[in-house]
């Protein structure tokens, strides 16, 4: 009997033993896999804090000697870098903004009403996703062009309006198909139009799925780059991306303040990215339905 | 409050009919119930009552004015949801205001018809509220309370009961009766659980298959069922079939027959009976038919009654009994039928015969 | 700063406007198609509304305005009145903007792009053309270009479209290989997981741009962090950008997809139910039967739309090799179709050519969007 138990007793341990071998590999792992995730954001931030005298060297210290924050400065003093964010705020914004108007109406058609050509209407949204990101710009390019919109807000504006609206499309269909039905059923009972149950009831109660794709909208046009380049040529009117491109050249790279402008940019981003992946966790419960 | 008439209404989906020349009168002030199983057709029939889908055919009055045009806004009706449909981001008393308010409705009036209803449905502490807080139970008063205060031409509740638990459903069920005897309202009540047609409806109509099998009081759907149909699905446990034929006088069928004096028809019949219409070895006063042998297979104690699952031949049938009988499985019993307790279809057209 | 915008507010104006015009039309049409007085009335309104609307022009345009107004209007009363008859107003009423917008700025530029190939637009007559609008007519020269001459200097189509195959394949299998990896780890671990899963999600959160700029730069053969950590190994300085451009570029993309993949298989695994893996234990499954009879069979409603979202964005992304290779001197190595597609038309100023291009690579991206779609149908009546 008491080898027995012994024997057990061994026989947990050692399970314990390879569960725990085990727990150290793969945490392990992950922290190797991590470090590897973020070391470019770790360099940026140790280049941007080089001393003027020792902006390129080949030393790896995560915190130089002599740290100064005079890349962050020199970045707004030598270069037109608020002009650039505010470049990309107006453009963005704009984009966003009529991205996700049309696309929440848009979505509440397909959502709710059989007409015909709604699957057509569905599955050219999704094959407009397919078109090659050249193939759209080139053409597009030439009518900005010809309509002498060529480095204007209104030429970045029209040229990137469309692009995420089938996307938003999706997701907000996607949300309202999660609304039943019976609570418009209920306004319209209740006394409201058709119309009305939309702009009374689905409307408020979709704002995570709105802030979405405003988000969604918001990111894309914000870090666009090819686009960029190609309608607007004045350094006046250059968004982030461009600029940040032009202290990055082939053989003269502004490391400082690149790596500066980089961090300052990316911080924020990030922060929007990680905040609106709580909302699409999250959802909201409807307490109105049987929950 | 108004009368509901419904005048030869069918319904098509591109191929499929899903309700045929359905016509009924609702009387002012009656409490009308739809009931059948899933798929028959009744809350189909409810949503066209309140504009919510398309007439094919036929013609929807409320209060002597044909409706089928109108858009549910315009019917003067409320209705009660199956999920309640309450609006997530209002409070309970924005939700029971929403339609007075979009009608312009003065405030002082709005007011005053939430404090009623409120107080009729015991909900006064919960107005501040909104839906999430609330339990399956108060979200149903809520939804009740939306309707009341609109003071509607109708009512229209379509499987309210359906999402609570049972306990809870007998509760709401003796508080609905209460609040139509309290406002004396129309009501048009759609169901699939008999036991609420039974107890709730002045009157009720049964459906199956997009017709309306029967249509009368729950105490002649009962002991009165006009066809085979309606005897299966009203009363619980459900009724027991025999399939068989009348010959002169007797009835006959592969496991069992009987005489059945006084039965003037003749021919292929289904001969029903309730489990509470067959005695097993007893034979009191109450007229009973000659004993036919049967077997025992399971016995369940209810508490005041018992369920007798017997086997007569090949065919099983339930009897409930007294819980004193002290029967059990692999004993053989003798049957006998309550005369005036069996139904006779035609079995073609499952019609009631006697 | 202030001017611009106020034009922008000026556009956004003017957008409401129009949406709020068409959707006035729209109401008109949905509602009073019926009335006797619906086609001759609209078909008067709409030549005066264009002529009030164009008053700028000249005479003679003017009355061609007002007349080709007069006729689509007709055309249009005549559809609402007959076909539309007032159904699907609310939808289509919702969707009216969205879908001309669409149209716009999707199928119109498409169609011109057509228009384009078989014309010949280049430096030299783009001038002509912003004047006059006329550009000279060439057939299917361009197209034929396509596949003999070179889009950039010295590579050739099959070059490219060989290069974008292979390396396709190896992103996406990369991605997908390092995702999986990375997601089974993660599901594996109870602790720290968020921690993690944040950590490991930065390379898709970031900016692209600052990305593959702050990757480039540790490419770089001097002092990027690379050739510094191999100097320290003995290792020479490889020249990251010049001579190995194509796997650079290779390197930066796996780095920047494997946290999306890694995302949606997470998401997926977590979603399997740990009663299948009960039961496989009772079973006598071992860990690696188990990952490749209940995990992988579980995933693949997952990792199919996945896959195939990585693959045609993948198969299209001109940011990694543009970015890393696209200034003045950089080398042409590591282009694949629609990087050079882009190179083409913006450096080089070959806009008839490319548009050529563009068909004949979304001609590609279709017919492979073609059998993908049969080959899944196939494997769907297998699995059910």
């Amino acid at each position: 009997m008491a080898e027995d138990r012994e024997r057990v007793v061994l026989a947990l341990a050692a399970h314990r033993r390879r569960r725990t071998a085990q727990a150290v590999l793969i945490h392990a792992a992950l922290i190797a896999a991590c470090l590897i995730c973020i070391y470019p954001l770790l360099r940026m931030i140790s280049v941007s804090l080089r001393p003027g005298d020792r902006l390129i060297s080949t030393d790896l210290s995560l915190i130089p000697a002599g740290a100064t924050a005079a890349s962050y400065l020199n970045v707004f003093k030598q270069t037109n870098f608020l002009l650039w964010l505010w470049n990309s705020l107006v453009i963005t914004c704009v984009t966003s903004f009529i991205g996700v108007s049309l696309a929440a109406t848009g979505g509440y058609a397909f959502s709710r009403f059989k007409f015909p050509g709604h699957k057509l209407g569905l599955t050219l949204l999704l094959g407009t996703q397919m078109i090659p990101a050249g193939m759209l710009l080139l053409p597009l390019f030439l009518m900005i062009m010809r309509l002498g919109l060529i480095n204007t807000y209104l030429g970045m504006i029209v040229a990137y309006s469309v692009t995420s609206l089938p996307f938003s499309i999706w997701i907000l269909k996607g949300y309202y198909d999660t609304i039943p039905r019976s609570l418009e059923e209920a306004a319209l009972v209740d006394g409201t139009s058709r119309f009305g149950a939309f702009y009374r009831i689905v409307l408020p109660l979709s704002t995570p799925a709105l802030s979405i794709a405003f988000l969604f909208n918001f990111t894309q046009a914000w870090n666009e780059y090819l686009v960029a380049r190609v309608v607007l040529c004045d350094a006046q009117r250059y968004t982030w991306t461009l600029g940040l491109f032009e202290l990055q050249g082939q053989y003269l790279t502004q490391w400082g303040m690149f790596a500066a402008g980089s961090f300052m940019v990316t911080v924020p981003v990030l922060l929007i990215f990680l905040y609106s992946s709580k909302w699409l966790i999250s959802g909201l419960t409807l307490g109105g339905v049987k929950g | 409050m108004a009368s509901v008439t419904l005048s030869r209404i069918s319904k098509r989906y591109q191929e499929a009919t899903v309700l045929r020349e359905i016509s009924l009168e609702i009387a002012d002030r009656e409490f009308m119930i739809l009931v059948g199983p899933s798929g028959c057709g009744k809350s189909t029939l409810l949503r066209m009552i309140a504009g919510l889908e398309d007439i094919t055919e036929g013609e929807i009055l409320i209060d002597g004015k044909i409706v089928n045009h109108l858009a549910p806004r315009d019917r003067e009706i409320a209705m009660v949801f199956q999920d309640y449909a309450l609006y997530p981001h209002m409070t309970v008393a924005e939700n029971m205001s929403f339609g007075l308010r979009l009608r312009s409705v003065a405030k002082s009036e709005i007011d005053r018809r939430v404090e009623e209803a409120a107080g009729i449905l015991q909900i006064k502490n919960l107005l501040k509220r909104t839906p999430r807080q609330l339990s399956g139970g108060q979200r149903q008063r809520v939804a009740i309370g939306r309707a009341i205060v609109r003071k509607p031409k109708a009512f229209l509740f379509d499987e309210p009961l359906s999402n609570l638990d049972a306990k809870l459903r007998e509760e709401m069920r003796i508080e609905i009766a209460k609040l139509h005897q309290r406002l004396g309202a129309t009501i048009i009540y759609v169901t699939h659980d008999q036991v609420e047609a039974m107890t709730l409806g002045s009157r009720m109509a049964v459906m199956n298959g997009g017709i309306i099998q029967q249509v009368g009081t729950p105490a002649e759907a009962f002991s009165r069922p006009a066809n085979h149909f309606v005897a299966g699905f009203i009363g619980s446990p459900t009724m027991n079939f025999i399939a068989g034929a009348l010959e002169g006088g007797t009835f006959k069928s592969p496991d069992l027959g009987f005489p059945l004096p006084g039965a003037r028809a003749a021919g292929p019949v289904i001969l029903g009976v309730r489990p509470e219409g067959i005695c097993v070895d007893k034979s009191d006063g109450a007229s009973l038919s000659e004993p036919v042998p049967a077997v025992i297979e399971v016995v369940e104690l209810l508490g005041y009654k018992r369920n007798l699952y017997l086997k007569a031949g090949d065919k099983r049938l339930l009897a409930t009994v007294d819980a004193s009988f002290g029967g059990k499985p692999g004993d053989t019993v003798s049957m006998r039928f309550q005369i005036a307790g069996i139904h006779l279809f035609d079995q073609e057209t499952k019609a009631r015969i006697g | 700063m202030l001017t611009s915008l106020l034009q922008v507010l000026e556009f956004v104006a003017w957008l409401a406007a129009a949406v709020a015009v068409l959707e006035i039309y729209l109401h008109i049409h949905f509602t009073y198609f019926d009335r006797p007085w619906f086609v001759p009335a609209t078909v008067v309104a709409a030549p005066v509304l264009a002529a009030l609307a164009g008053h700028s022009l000249a005479a003679g345009s003017l009355s061609s305005l007002a007349s080709a107004a007069a006729a689509v209007q007709l055309v249009s009363a005549l559809v609402f009145r007959h076909v539309v008859r007032g159904k699907h107003s609310l939808p289509i009423m919702l969707l009216a903007p969205g879908f001309i917008g669409l149209g716009l700025l999707i199928a119109y530029p498409l169609a011109f792009e057509v228009y384009l190939a078989f014309h010949d637009l280049k430096l030299t007559t783009i001038m002509a053309w912003s004047r006059t609008g006329h550009i000279p007519f060439v057939g299917f020269k361009h197209f034929v270009n396509v596949f003999t001459s070179s889009p950039l200097s010295s590579v050739t189509f099959w070059q490219l479209f060989g290069r974008t195959i292979w390396w396709t394949f190896i992103n996406v299998f990369c991605h997908v290989t390092g995702g999986f990896i990375l997601a089974l780890l993660l599901n594996s671990c109870r602790r720290f997981r968020g921690l993690y899963r944040t950590f490991l999600v930065i390379p898709w959160a970031m900016p692209q741009v600052v990305a593959i700029l702050a990757l480039r730069g540790e490419f770089q053969s001097q002092y990027g962090f690379i050739n510094i950590m191999l100097g320290r190994f003995g290792v020479a300085p490889v020249q990251w950008l010049t001579q190995h451009a194509l796997l650079t570029c290779t390197l930066i993309n796996v780095w920047l997809g494997i946290p999306f993949m890694m995302v949606i298989i997470l998401g997926g695994l977590q979603s399997i139910s740990k009663h299948y893996y009960d039961a496989a234990a009772i079973d006598g499954a071992s860990a690696w039967q188990q990952l490749r009879h209940i995990t992988l069979p579980l995933l693949r409603p997952v990792l199919g739309p996945a896959v195939t979202l990585g693959t045609v964005w993948t198969f299209n992304n001109i940011n990694v090799i543009y970015l890393v290779t696209g200034q003045a001197g950089g080398t042409e190595d590591a282009d694949i179709l629609v990087s050079a597609l882009y190179k083409a038309a913006f450096t080089f100023y070959r806009y008839s050519y490319s548009a050529a291009l563009a068909l004949v690579i979304f001609g590609i991206l279709f017919a492979f969007a073609l059998l993908w779609l049969q080959f899944s149908k196939g494997s769907e009546s297998v699995y059910g």
